[in-house]
């Protein structure tokens, strides 16, 4: 095959995916059409799923499907895909990186239109440096990590960091950023612009999500996107060259790889196309020994020849192929780093010694351990809940749980019915439960307490009840008892005053939701009681005798 | 302008229409010179009511709505040709219809498809839930209704709720969601529920979600935020769906033991009869009710049976 077509392969295959990311990047929430049939829910539950295999992405992922394993000796649910790609890494080597990767692809387009660096400067910056060991060390340092646990491969793996960058910073970004547009112009006197800020809403809500959903810490972590994004005019590919410990990973199974670089140094007049346009830095220059580890296969070196010296061959080789370059101080320092960030994790004392009140994980989240062995921080089910109300954390979770899932009450609530995020979690740090499961089990992720001082009418300060209404469970978790209260000018006033009834609490949260006590409501929340833990525990369970 | 009576429906729409003409026609793509022809539903000679009771075991709902406007004189009464009509049922809770938490899928669709017969443009179902809206139209079953007829299922979507001024006794500026005021007909058709601090929720009561903003602050005047929303709204009809009520736990359920079966429909022009009507089915007076009484206090309508047509239909 001409080096032309490989070239155009690549470009569609690499837009495809992308597209197929983005799409279910989108598709990853609730549509504003889910219609169930009646006649088939009236007396039954039925549990509402998303269409689209939003998970695929993750399956495909063997960073993901190996640091589960390691770390959670779990097999994760559709890892043959990830198996797949290793097996096709074999033998074609780190196709992934140039064809399939979403990261990549993005990288891949950010450092070549309109390069920063310019003839000589980018051939200099396409040489193999040191520095490329260092995903080898951070690839070490993670699994190893994940080994004795916490799995913190989320971090900078390039699916999760990919996913979590769009959905929880780029994507709520630009959608306020519109919002703000439309606002403006249905301001306007103008009046196309009127009707024209209103049919937009209906097109942009579905893309960039419905109700506008923000995200805690998403600045940050919009902001190392950017930065990663930026290192591309520094060197092309940076991420994927020096930081991905995927390419990593399937640099090291590339090891034997069939499909190799061949040169014929005789024809090449040291012109040095190919090191001007190489993806990898992976030594395309007849002068050079062939890195397979770091070459992505992107045939750009192929292409750009203009006397034929390189070609892409099939060929078992192996004594050829060249190790790939980790060095000894990356792995010694990957294996001493892996080793003490695990312990250096649990000095914050949330492991065993006090959990944070404002820890309340997803209905279905395992045990925090077991949890914390299998999240990725990916963000998926923070883009998938419908109220907003799951957020990445900061400090709550400690070092350990950083951007794992946690729920900010203020923000939203747990609905009671609602399972979508055990049911998009690629890796069941979150169990995928039925509706009735939630209910009879029941899962209970805290316990609600009543802030008499701040209550409306235990301070005398008017009737409410709202938390008594919209308390889901059945009978409900808040009653309201009849009370006389010293009221405004020492006056006896009769209220309505709530109270929680902490066997019945499952800690859903909508009674902190809709106070009408804003800033910080009268009735709150805390991790207290969930059911997942046998410690954050309240009452004294068991039968009763 | 200060006043201290409530104002009629048109008064205000026509405020509004002069302050931001054009804005809510627009996002639903129809014209923007807002329909304030709208009739107002009960004056005082015309006041009707027609309970329907499906005494027969599997009754079909559907049949007995029909039945319930049949006798009120049809739907073209109501409804005329070209009309863009706005239901408001209770689909607050993202819960199944055997949980009587929201209004009955069956009685809705009948509902939709009246209007239909009777002529009308459009028929837009619409609510600003309390659940989730996509969950909301999904788990009611309204969602399935609204493909099933081809009536809109309008998505409360924050460019709809708009502030207007409801200048009601006690509500000044809201958001309202604006399907509602930008319709021509208007039909009401809630459940009947126990509530923790209304007592009950019925029809006036709906209108709470037919508003945005900070709705929970409302609980602290509840019954005269009611009436004034309710007499914002003022709905050409209301049907009460009583099929299946809630006794117990309300307003939001969650187990088919806090639901009696009723099978009973009530439909009226009078917002305070049909409500008034709907309270005895939970054994209470009218004038227990606060709502019902400040109702009838600041002339919404009346629970006096004087001068009220009555009808009764069974099946």
């Amino acid at each position: 095959m001409r080096a032309k077509h490989l070239v155009w392969i690549r470009r569609i295959s690499q837009t495809a995916f992308l597209g197929f990311f983005l799409f279910l990047l989108v598709e990853s929430r609730l549509p504003e059409d889910v219609y169930l049939q009646y006649s088939l829910i009236f007396s039954g539950d039925l549990d509402l799923r998303l269409d689209h295999p939003v998970k695929f992405f993750f399956q495909l992922d063997p960073l993901v499907w190996l640091s589960s394993l390691l770390s959670g000796h779990r097999l994760i649910h559709g890892f043959g895909w990830a198996l797949g790609l290793l097996v096709v890494t074999l033998f074609l080597g780190r196709v992934f990186c140039s064809f399939i990767c979403p990261l990549g692809t993005i990288h891949h387009i950010a450092g070549s239109v309109k390069p920063a660096l310019k003839g000589d400067r980018m051939i200099q910056a396409n040489q193999k440096t040191p520095g490329q060991r260092i995903k080898y060390f951070l690839l070490i340092t993670v699994l190893m990590t994940a080994l004795i646990t916490p799995n913190l491969v989320g971090l900078i793996d390039p699916i999760s960091l990919l996913f979590r960058s769009l959905a929880l910073a780029i994507l709520p970004g630009t959608g306020l950023g519109l919002k703000e547009i439309f606002d403006v112009m249905a301001a306007s006197d103008i009046k196309t612009l009127n009707y024209l800020s209103y049919a937009a809403e209906v097109i942009v809500s579905p893309v960039f999500g419905y109700g506008y959903p923000v995200y805690k810490t998403g600045w940050f972590i919009g902001l190392i996107f950017l930065v990663i994004l930026f290192l591309n005019r520094i060197r092309p590919r940076f991420w994927c060259r020096i930081l991905c410990p995927l390419g990593a990973l399937l640099g090291i199974f590339s090891r034997f790889t069939l499909l190799r670089l061949e040169k014929d140094e005789a024809a090449c007049t040291d012109c040095k196309l190919c090191s001007r346009s190489c993806q990898g830095a992976a030594s395309p220059m007849p002068s050079q020994t062939w890195e397979n580890a770091e070459c992505l296969s992107c045939f750009n070196c192929f292409d750009a020849c203009p006397e034929g010296a390189l070609s892409f061959k099939f060929r078992w080789a192996p004594k050829s192929n060249r190790r790939p370059d980790m060095g000894r101080r990356a792995v010694l320092g990957g294996l001493a780093a892996g080793i003490s960030l695990p312990f250096l994790t649990k000095l914050d004392g949330t492991e065993h010694h006090v959990s944070d009140p404002r820890l309340i994980r997803p209905p279905g989240a395992l045990p925090e351990r077991d949890f914390l062995q299998l999240c990725q921080r990916c963000g998926l089910c923070m883009k998938a809940c419908p109220t907003n109300v799951i957020n990445p954390t900061l400090g709550e979770a400690g070092l350990a749980g950083f951007w794992t899932p946690h729920l900010i009450m203020v923000q939203g609530y747990c609905e009671y019915t609602c399972t979508l995020c055990g049911s998009v979690c690629p890796t069941g740090a979150i169990e995928e439960i039925t509706a009735r499961e939630k209910i009879e089990r029941p899962i209970i992720i805290g316990s609600a307490y009543v802030d008499r001082g701040r209550c409306l009418p235990w301070s005398g300060n008017g009737p409410c009840i709202v938390c008594q209404e919209v308390c889901p469970t059945s009978p409900k978790a808040i009653y309201l008892s009849k009370q006389v209260i010293p009221g405004p000018n020492s006056s006896p006033v009769e209220v309505n005053a709530p109270y929680v009834d902490l066997k019945r609490c499952n800690g859903c949260g909508i009674c902190e939701y809709k106070c009408p006590v804003r800033g910080r409501p009268a009735i709150r929340v805390i991790a207290a009681g969930e059911s997942r833990s046998i410690q954050n525990q309240i009452l004294l369970t068991g039968p009763v005798s | 302008m200060e006043t201290n009576h409530p104002i009629t429906r048109r008064e205000s729409l026509k405020r509004i229409a002069r302050i931001s003409a054009g804005f809510a026609g627009a996002a639903l793509g129809v014209s923007p010179l807002l329909p304030i022809g709208t009739t107002h539903a009960a004056t005082a000679d015309n006041r009707f009511l027609v309970e329907g009771v499906g005494s027969k075991e599997g009754y079909k709902i559907k049949e007995l709505t029909r039945k319930v406007f049949e006798a009120a004189g049809g739907m073209g009464q109501f409804v005329s040709k070209g009309d863009v009509v706005a239901i408001k049922p209770n689909i607050s809770w993202a819960r199944r219809p055997e949980l009587a938490a929201t209004t009955n899928p069956e009685v809705v669709e009948a509902v939709v498809e009246l209007c239909l017969d009777a002529g009308a443009k459009k028929v837009r179902i619409a609510d600003h839930t309390i659940h989730d809206a996509r969950r909301c139209f999904a788990l009611t079953g309204i969602g399935h209704v609204a493909k099933k007829t081809g009536a809109d299922l309008v998505f409360p979507r924050a460019s709809l709720l708009r502030p207007m001024k409801l200048n009601g006794h006690r509500l000044d500026v809201w958001r309202v969601f604006v399907p509602f005021v930008e319709a021509d007909k208007v039909l009401n058709v809630p459940i009947a529920k126990v509530h923790g601090l209304s007592t009950l929720t019925l029809g006036m009561k709906n209108w709470i979600g037919g508003v945005g903003g900070r709705r929970s602050a409302l609980h602290q005047d509840i019954h005269q935020s009611i009436v004034d929303l309710a007499q914002f709204f003022n709905p050409t009809l209301t049907l009460i769906d009583a099929t299946r009520v809630m006794i117990t736990n309300g307003p939001s359920g969650g187990s088919p033991s806090d639901v009696a079966v009723k099978n009973t429909l009530i439909l009226g022009n009078d917002p305070v009869a049909v409500d008034a009507r709907a309270a005895g089915l939970f054994d209470y007076q009218p004038n227990e009710i606060g709502f019902i009484r400040l109702g009838q206090k600041w002339g919404l309508g009346s629970y006096d049976p004087q001068g009220l047509t009555q009808k009764k239909v069974a099946l």
